[in-house]
């Protein structure tokens, strides 16, 4: 069995369905990618158990094959060989030669039908969903940034995906801050929802391009796939209940004031300078049409920022963790950002001009 | 045998007996009307607890440490076992430490009946010091120790052993050759079963043959760093100093089942258990004042094989409900087919509570319910 194909051809399709591979696993074959070549089309096909990325590359190959060969190793040799070079693949027995001009590697393989291939869900009704991959992308981006790592809630490591009516809505939150955004869909659904794992979410944005082209999501019980382009990504869902996000979004926070995203971006990063290395407060206080970013450490160094805004709401004296508020307006895409508060106790609440869907909800620190 | 000799001194009438130290508490010796007090025998003794220590005269019988109970019965039947006292050992060795700190303050904890004193500022001629300190013990606890005066921890940790019971031994560098090198290299500490082994496969035994082995075929067989340590401690070169403090880097509790469990039928016993485990590790660290950023557990299954498994915590904790959950959510992770032995759980990344229970700075969170 052996196959011929271009080198640029595979490298990024390859290295798409790569980064998914974990580099300490337990079944070998999980650092193996399936490769399939027949009727002029090549799967390369990728897992970690938890998700799967499928990606369907049409090629005249001239020949089939089917094993599963060391992901990384397959990528390193494709990456370091000239631009345009003719690659043979042939498999003998237990091993696949993979020759190029003058070089030759000679790697193992483990079969095929070894491989633990995700499968979709069978006998149980999907919802399906369709989105222009540019829409879904902007709506992750906007909102991954707030989900929790590695946190014992488990079901915080990941984006709540709510599909209830005609609304698309995607929130993300470790506890403290909550990222929510929402956009509409051409059809009218009943309610669903189900929790993204952090790991797909962030495969998605890598994969997912800025075109119209559609993805189409198929919601199963436990299980999500996203198709779009040559690609199928297969995903299981977090089992868990998402909190209740409608609760912490306040509306009526009275005291508000805009302000020029940069410009107040930078300042928090300089001001940041000298929080405390490991709460990372800062201290935002508000005055008449005047916004002061005060930051302390533990070796009593101080840095203080003025910004000159329109406000004639209550004075305010009220600390934050000053990575939240950086992330929030690293994320954003506008050029002016609204701030809004009650008091020094409650939630500070961060919308945008040109997307009146998006919300960012941070609480405060006491400092 | 410091717990032999505790229990010793409260039960003179034992001197001379084979008496071992393990097993339940039933084992209490009982007075009698006539003032006359009745031992538990060792053959009568039915469970799967372990020897904690043994007198000499038990150890004549081949009864050690680490020996399960039922085994050692069948070695010495009528030798007595009497329930470990951990109140009266804990006792009497901060009794026998404080009467070293008196003499000498600069004293490292190794344990409950261990201890390293650096003796480096004390001009007294070494024998007379040793001799000091002996008497100290003994008019403090009534028990004796033994000694060794070396140049470094590890020639003074080997040399204690030379003259047990109630030792006293000196060492200096000249005296490598002729008292430390015909011993066994199990007598290193840093040296176990493992090692030995695998020492005896390149046909090293003794200490002597160690210290002249081939440097390039100790580094082919342990890799560089432990070749290297090898060499150095079988020339009696050691530079540790006598730490008087160090931060503990875990607690931890287990414990061993009376009878192996099993997840599903002993679902209710093993939750009290496992419960009770993460309340008592709790107490520990409330009582060394520390905050914990990772909770772990450890599961030895009826065929001996364990497993561990552990979680890091995005901020550390400290009451045993968060242990609980934390160490539940790692038990999820583990393979639980097999009956259970033994459950532990640890805690780590350990950090003073003064920083983390009054953080200046504290974040709020939001309020979902």
């Amino acid at each position: 069995m052996n196959i011929k194909i271009n080198r640029d051809t595979l490298l990024k399709p390859l290295s798409s369905v790569t980064s998914i591979v974990e580099r300490r696993h337990t079944l070998p074959i999980l650092s193996n990618l399936l490769l399939e070549a027949k009727d002029e089309k090549i799967v390369l096909t990728a897992t970690d158990l938890e998700m799967q990325i499928s990606l369907a590359l049409q090629t005249p190959v001239g020949g089939e094959l089917s094993t599963t060969i060391s992901a990384k190793k397959l990528l390193d040799i494709c990456r370091s060989l000239p631009e345009n070079a003719e690659i043979t693949m042939a498999t003998a027995e237990s091993r696949i030669q993979v020759k190029t001009g003058k070089s030759r590697f000679n790697l193992q393989t483990l079969p095929a039908a070894d491989y633990p291939v995700m499968t979709k869900a069978t006998g149980t009704t999907y919802t399906v969903v369709s989105i222009d991959q540019k829409s879904l992308k902007r709506l992750f981006k906007q909102v991954e940034f707030a989900m929790a790592q590695q946190d014992i809630r488990y079901y915080l490591n990941g984006l709540l995906f709510e599909v209830n009516g005609n609304r698309l809505n995607v929130v993300g939150t470790d506890g403290h801050r909550l990222s929510f955004t929402s956009t509409e869909l051409a059809q009218t659904y009943e309610k669903q929802e189900l929790i993204l794992p952090r790991k797909t979410v962030i495969e998605l944005i890598k994969l997912l391009d800025d075109s119209e082209e559609e993805v189409t999501i198929e919601i199963a019980s436990g299980q999500v796939n996203f198709s779009f382009g040559d690609i199928k990504l297969i995903s299981k869902v977090i089992d868990g209940k998402f909190p209740d996000y409608t609760r912490v979004i306040p509306v009526g926070h009275k005291n508000s004031f805009n302000v020029d995203r940069m410009t107040i971006l930078l300042a928090m990063q300089r001001a940041s300078i000298l929080s405390n290395e490991k709460y990372r407060g800062i201290r935002m206080v508000l005055g008449s049409d005047s916004l002061r970013l005060i930051s302390t450490n533990s070796e009593q160094e101080e840095a203080e920022e003025e910004l000159e805004i329109a406000y004639g709401g209550d004075s305010l004296d009220i600390g934050f963790n000053v990575t939240y508020m950086i992330d929030v307006l690293n994320n954003v895409n506008c050029d002016t950002v609204t701030f809004s508060f009650a008091d020094a106790n409650s939630s500070c609440l961060v919308t945008v001009a040109d997307d009146e869907t998006y919300k960012y909800v941070v609480m405060p620190m006491r400092i | 045998m410091f717990f032999a000799g505790v229990e010793l001194l409260h039960y003179p009438q034992l001197k001379g007996l084979p008496v071992v130290v393990g097993g339940r508490s039933i084992d209490m010796p009982r007075q009698l009307a006539d003032g006359r007090w009745q031992f538990a025998r060792l053959g009568d003794y039915a469970g799967r607890g372990v020897v904690t220590t043994s007198t000499y005269e038990a150890r004549a019988l081949g009864v050690f440490s680490a020996m399960g109970l039922m085994k050692a019965a069948a070695k010495a039947p009528d030798a007595i076992i009497l329930p470990a006292n951990f109140d009266a050992y804990r006792h009497y060795s901060r009794l026998f430490k404080q009467a070293v700190r008196d003499i000498a303050p600069h004293v490292e904890d190794r344990g409950i009946d261990e201890i390293y004193i650096d003796l480096t500022d004390h001009t007294e001629p070494s024998q007379a010091l040793a001799q000091r300190l002996k008497d100290a013990v003994y008019s403090a606890t009534g028990l004796t120790c033994s000694i060794c005066i070396a140049p470094n921890k590890l020639l003074a940790k080997i040399g204690s052993d030379l003259d047990k019971p109630d030792g006293l031994t000196l060492l200096d560098e000249s005296s490598l050759q002729s008292r430390i090198w015909p011993l066994s290299v199990s007598k290193i500490n840093g040296i176990g079963p493992k090692a030995v082994a695998k020492l005896a496969t390149i046909d090293i035994h003794t200490i002597a043959e160690l210290a002249q082995a081939e440097v390039g075929l100790l580094q082919s067989t342990f890799g560089r760093s432990y070749a290297a340590w090898l060499l150095n401690v079988s020339n009696g070169q050691d530079n540790r100093p006598v730490t008087t403090y160090s931060e503990p880097k875990s607690i931890s509790r287990e414990t061993t089942f009376e009878r192996d469990l099993h997840v599903r039928h002993d679902r209710a016993r093993l939750g009290e258990i496992f419960t009770s485990l993460c309340e008592r590790v709790a107490q520990d660290l409330k009582a060394k004042r520390y905050m914990a950023g990772t909770v772990g557990i450890k599961l030895r299954y009826q065929d001996f094989t364990s497993v561990t498994r552990d979680l890091t915590l995005p901020s550390p904790i400290s009451d045993a409900a968060a242990i609980r959950k934390a160490a539940g959510e790692c038990l999820k992770r583990a393979p639980l087919t097999k009956k259970i032995r033994l459950l532990g759980v640890k805690l780590s990344q350990l950090m003073p509570m003064e920083d983390s229970e009054n953080p200046t700075q504290k974040q709020a969170p939001l309020p979902f319910e």
